[in-house]
């Protein structure tokens, strides 16, 4: 790792390398070329320009392949699918970013949605409340998280883990297990509804990835977050109330799941008590694939909205093109170890010249 | 008694002791306006932890702190933060997935409210930053857009120290600032604490570099065993009389 280091003195400083060679080369650079060249770059240089990139190409060519995957109907059923996806992965990723994981994401999504459907079927309670008390039940989730992780100080990974057993109990206990059907259209609507040729869903997943995005970017909050993830000590020692910022963000992050099993309730048109737990892989798979670093500190929602979007493109062109369904999980899978070679490349932990020589 | 004349941080009686060491054992320790005291000694001398202790880090067992006369309680971190007390220390405590303006700005956000919620100004605090970083005399810096974590030892030195100016200190505490920097960088530092003290700060620098401590400062304190030895001029004695005293303590 030291030869790595850039030996720069201070007055040798290049705050963007890249930047620096490409000036360098178009030395005279002030035309329409470097102009153009300098947007490339910069553009290159992003978190998201990769899988921004992977996404068109892919589109693309599964649009020329076939006429299928291009139809009206099929967009339609793919964002549907991709909404509660990437609204969950959000959630995620705020809480990778912050140096955490939340396996319970799945269950909560389940258990938000059972107790929507039995608070309408059991108690008669008005729709719109019923939707409510689920979204309370990720609250309630999200805290029993948040205190775990931050006031205990136990290892998100294996305590996450072990809250999402027991919700999933407590979905179980209170249904027996039976779904609850002949829901109303109110409860449905999320998941179901189309404003337009929109689906409801993916208008509000598109709110949320903006409102996560400014949150993050542009708040007091998410640059905690972003310390937090980055050096916890050093957040501590500037004054950061570090058990605030790690109950938020399971908060926010068990919140967005209950949304996201509210949707997809509406989606299958029942509320089902396994309604959650094929979701699990997706969500974290979409927020690698987006480019955030698994060690915490950097991560981006527009890239983990992109990272939804390839991948439900690639498991919506495996059915269209009729591939063998048993092998969409080969490919899924696939897709998440070639994300984690890029982030270790990102981080710098691999390079290809160590990848060549085993010994260094 | 004129303000000058009191203090400016006091120290007095510290002790602490971890387990079964006795890492400091009544300390005393006084700062004033516009010097820098060396605070020198050998490894597990007390050195950190009595800088621990001014800056909130480490709670003492005994003793007692006063800034400007008046008694204070530094019970953590932000508490010396709001004395005016900053630290900078050996690894610096930068967030390498920042950029070099949200590190100097690190937990004092320039934000504005919308609808209650804090939104942070990043355009403001990179030009702040940009200012306060050339004062600093680091013009070289290109941007303090890019990430902390990209740049050079001495830059990431003075990233900290722009950092601890910001907060308005009164009194700045360097742990260790030049052992990881070169000499020509060092020298950039050097010359960065002594204009801090010419404006006015107090500056307690924690060193194992001699010679530093000889060229910079007005006084020099040596710790050996979490005692005090004794205090030293600069002027007056020579760097063996110093050496002398952190390895064989002060003499019976």
């Amino acid at each position: 790792m030291i030869d790595q280091t850039p030996e720069s003195t201070p007055q040798t400083i290049a705050e963007e390398p890249v930047e620096d060679d490409s000036s360098a080369s178009a030395s005279p650079g002030r035309g329409p070329v470097a102009a153009v060249r300098r947007r490339v770059t910069a553009f290159m240089g992003l978190r998201e320009s990769g899988i921004f990139i992977a996404l068109i190409l892919i589109f693309s060519i599964m649009c020329l392949l076939s006429p299928q995957f291009r139809s009206g109907f099929n967009l339609t059923v793919l964002t549907e699918q991709m909404a509660s996806i990437a609204i969950m992965a959000t959630g995620q990723t705020l809480v990778i970013i912050s140096g955490a994981f939340d396996i319970s994401q799945a269950a909560v999504a389940g258990l938000a949605a059972m107790v929507s459907g039995l608070v309408w079927m059991d108690l008669g309670l008005n729709p719109i409340l019923a939707l409510l008390a689920g979204i309370l039940c990720g609250i309630m989730a999200g805290i029993t998280n948040g205190i775990l992780a931050s006031v205990f100080r136990l290892h998100p990974i294996v305590m996450t883990l072990a809250t999402s057993t027991m919700f999933i109990g407590v979905t179980y206990l209170i249904t027996g297990g039976e779904p609850v059907i002949g829901l109303p259209n109110v409860l449905l609507w999320m998941g179901e509804s189309t404003i337009g040729p929109v689906p409801v869903s993916a208008a509000i997943m598109v709110v949320v990835v903006a409102l996560m995005h400014i949150l993050l970017t542009r708040t007091r909050f998410g640059v905690r977050v972003r310390q937090v993830g980055g050096n916890v000590e050093a957040a501590r020692l500037i004054g950061v109330n570090v058990r605030r910022i790690w109950l938020g963000v399971f908060i926010i992050s068990a919140v967005l799941a209950a949304l996201g099993g509210e949707i997809e309730m509406g989606r299958v048109g029942n509320a089902i008590p396994t309604i959650g737990s094929t979701l699990l892989f997706p969500i974290i798979t979409a927020s690698i694939l987006g480019g955030t670093l698994l060690t915490g500190g950097e991560g981006s929602m527009i890239g983990t909205l992109l990272g939804a979007a390839v991948l439900t493109v690639i498991n919506n062109a495996l059915v269209v093109l009729q591939v063998d369904p048993y092998s969409q999980s080969i490919v899924e899978g696939a897709l998440v170890v070639a994300a984690l070679i890029v982030d270790q490349f990102r981080r710098k932990q691999l390079t290809l010249r160590n990848l060549l020589r085993p010994d260094l | 008694m004129s303000d000058g004349n009191v203090a400016l941080v006091s120290m007095q009686g510290i002790s602490k002791k971890y387990a079964n060491v006795r890492a400091l054992s009544n300390v005393d320790l006084t700062l004033s306006r516009g010097e820098v005291v060396s605070l020198v000694g050998d490894n597990g001398a007390g050195k950190s932890t009595l800088i621990k202790i001014l800056c909130g880090a480490v709670r003492p067992d005994a003793g007692m702190i006063s800034i400007e006369g008046e008694h204070v309680e530094i019970t953590k971190p932000s508490v010396a933060l709001s004395l005016g007390i900053s630290v900078i220390y050996q690894d610096l405590a930068l967030f390498n997935n920042l950029t070099a303006s949200e590190n100097v700005f690190a937990g004092r956000e320039l934000v504005r409210r919308i609808c209650g919620v804090p939104f942070v100004r990043q355009k403001k605090m990179l030009q702040e930053s940009q200012i306060l970083l050339s004062r600093l005399g680091i013009v070289t810096m290109k941007s303090t857009r890019g990430q902390a974590g990209d740049l050079s030892g001495g830059q990431r030195q003075m990233i900290a120290v722009g950092r601890s100016i910001g907060v308005n200190s009164r009194v700045m505490v360097l742990d260790e600032p030049t052992a990881a920097l070169g000499v020509r960088e060092t020298g950039v530092l050097l010359d960065l604490v002594q204009s801090l003290r010419d404006e006015g700060l107090a500056i307690l620098f924690v060193t194992h570099r001699i010679p530093d401590a000889m060229m910079l400062s007005n006084r020099i304190v040596v710790l050996k065993g979490g005692e005090v030895q004794g205090e030293m001029d600069p002027k007056s004695c020579e760097l063996d009389d110093v050496i002398e005293l952190i390895v064989r303590g002060r003499k019976l």
